[in-house]
């Protein structure tokens, strides 16, 4: 009985999978994504790329369930914020979970960042992937910018006051830009406005495909890693062009080297044409 | 079907290691599924945790309700932007705020951008690319020390 259910249920999955595959040739394309080989010796280095990325999905996540009581009217805002921290169900660990992950997520971009660039990995081919890595890095350190006066509360408030004037000293841009961005003269209900849109809207929807992007370029060169991970290969290459290079010597004999440097073979023809 | 990493076009063996193909392939491999994936779920575990828990013992901050008409505020900005508020401290006064502030950023986001190109030598290992390394350390320790610097100022002056 047992026997005929487990045939049975193989069948359906068998008969599913093909299914799937004929219509989307998405089974292709998981064994494609999933069976990758990665370098092996730096493993847990290579995390730092992944704890970014779950940083940023959970910031997605958390950030739609805080918009679900957020109201960003400068009447409201501070007050459902309060009503998230105090009365929401979970209200305390989604926000904690936004606020939290942010400061994470900087740190992990940070030493992302680091390890690329000590371990050299932004070289050919991989120039693009640094680019659209950086692109990440301004657009995430902006959200971060945004998101600190949506809590209208004294310091996001006068941080973002603060912010805006700096950015005002820009040449040139500096006075349009601003004027643009607060939606007036001054900090106000234009400014939460323009904020929001930016914060919710604007920046989550230019991030999503810039990962796609970077995740897509990596996967296309494959994951560097570090020089540490080829450091066999080197070394056969290392081995073979010293080899080529003391064939070279013997070949070419007298002319390129002097005398005392001569291979044995040189020698012994030296020896017999004496 | 679970396929063990394997290099992608020829045996180890036959393979002639040139210039070329040497940075093809690591010289160990594991599969991304499911060695590399349990290694990032096991970081992004601890991570959840983290925050969790911290959401708790430490939930984040709502100060009083914003109040334009107030002008004794001291604004702080947020923690990762200590080393850059500091960094203004070396530009007072009208004249060069706008240089610290904007120019001197700017440029240094376009050099970041420009990296790739600006060192393309053959070299990955740090050790045999000092210039790049050096200028990188020099980096990092003047945002680490900016930072240090923020936050001693603001412990020694927490009403400035």
């Amino acid at each position: 009985m047992i026997g005929r259910i487990r045939s049975q249920a193989i069948d359906t999955s068998r008969f599913l999978t093909d299914w799937m595959e004929h219509r989307t040739g998405i089974v292709t394309m998981m064994e494609h994504f999933l069976y990758e080989p990665v370098p092996k010796r730096g493993a847990w280095l290579y995390t730092l790329g992944s704890a970014t990325l779950f940083c940023i999905s959970l910031q997605f996540l958390t950030g739609i369930l805080l918009l679900f009581y957020y109201v960003p009217t400068t009447d409201h805002a501070w007050d459902s914020i309060y009503y998230i921290m105090e009365e929401a169900y979970f209200g305390t660990l989604i926000r904690g979970i936004h606020y939290w992950s942010a400061n994470f997520l900087l740190v992990f971009i940070g030493l992302h960042m680091a390890q690329v660039f000590f371990s050299g990995g932004y070289k050919a081919p991989r120039e693009l992937n640094w680019v659209v890595g950086v692109v990440l890095l301004l657009l995430v350190i902006v959200l971060a910018f945004t998101g600190y006066l949506l809590r209208w509360d004294q310091d996001g408030f006068w941080a973002s006051v603060v912010g805006m004037k700096i950015g005002s000293y820009s040449p040139f841009v500096g006075g349009a830009t601003i004027h643009f961005l607060l939606g007036g003269d001054v900090t106000g209900p234009a400014t939460l406005s323009r904020f929001f849109a930016i914060h919710v809207w604007l920046l989550p929807a230019a991030l999503a495909p810039f990962i796609g992007i970077h995740l897509y370029l990596l996967r296309k060169h494959g994951v560097f890693g570090s020089e540490f991970e080829y450091s066999d290969r080197l070394a056969k290459l290392h081995e073979r062009q010293r080899l080529e290079l003391y064939e070279s010597y013997e070949e070419n004999g007298h002319e390129e080297i002097g005398e005392t440097n001569l291979g044995r073979r040189n020698r012994e023809e030296r020896d017999r044409r004496e | 079907m679970y396929a063990p990493a394997t290099g992608k076009a020829k045996p180890v063996e036959e393979e002639v290691i040139t210039e070329e193909n040497v940075f093809d392939r690591p010289d160990e491999t594991i599969g991304f599924f499911p060695k590399q994936v349990l290694y990032d779920l096991f970081v992004s575990t601890l991570i959840l945790i983290a925050c969790c828990v911290l959401s708790y013992l430490s939930p984040a901050p709502l100060t009083e309700p914003a109040d334009p008409a107030t002008i004794t505020y001291i604004p702080r900005p947020e923690w990762f932007f200590f080393f850059y508020e500091q960094m203004l401290m070396f530009f007072p006064g009208y004249a060069l705020i706008g240089f610290g502030a904007v120019v001197v950023p700017t440029i240094f986001v376009g050099l970041l951008f420009a990296v790739p190109w600006l060192d393309t030598g053959p070299q990955y290992s740090p050790l045999r690319r000092p210039f790049a390394t050096v200028i990188g350390l020099l980096v990092v320790v003047v945002v680490v020390l900016n930072m240090l610097m923020a936050v001693a100022r603001i412990i020694n002056f927490p009403g400035q």
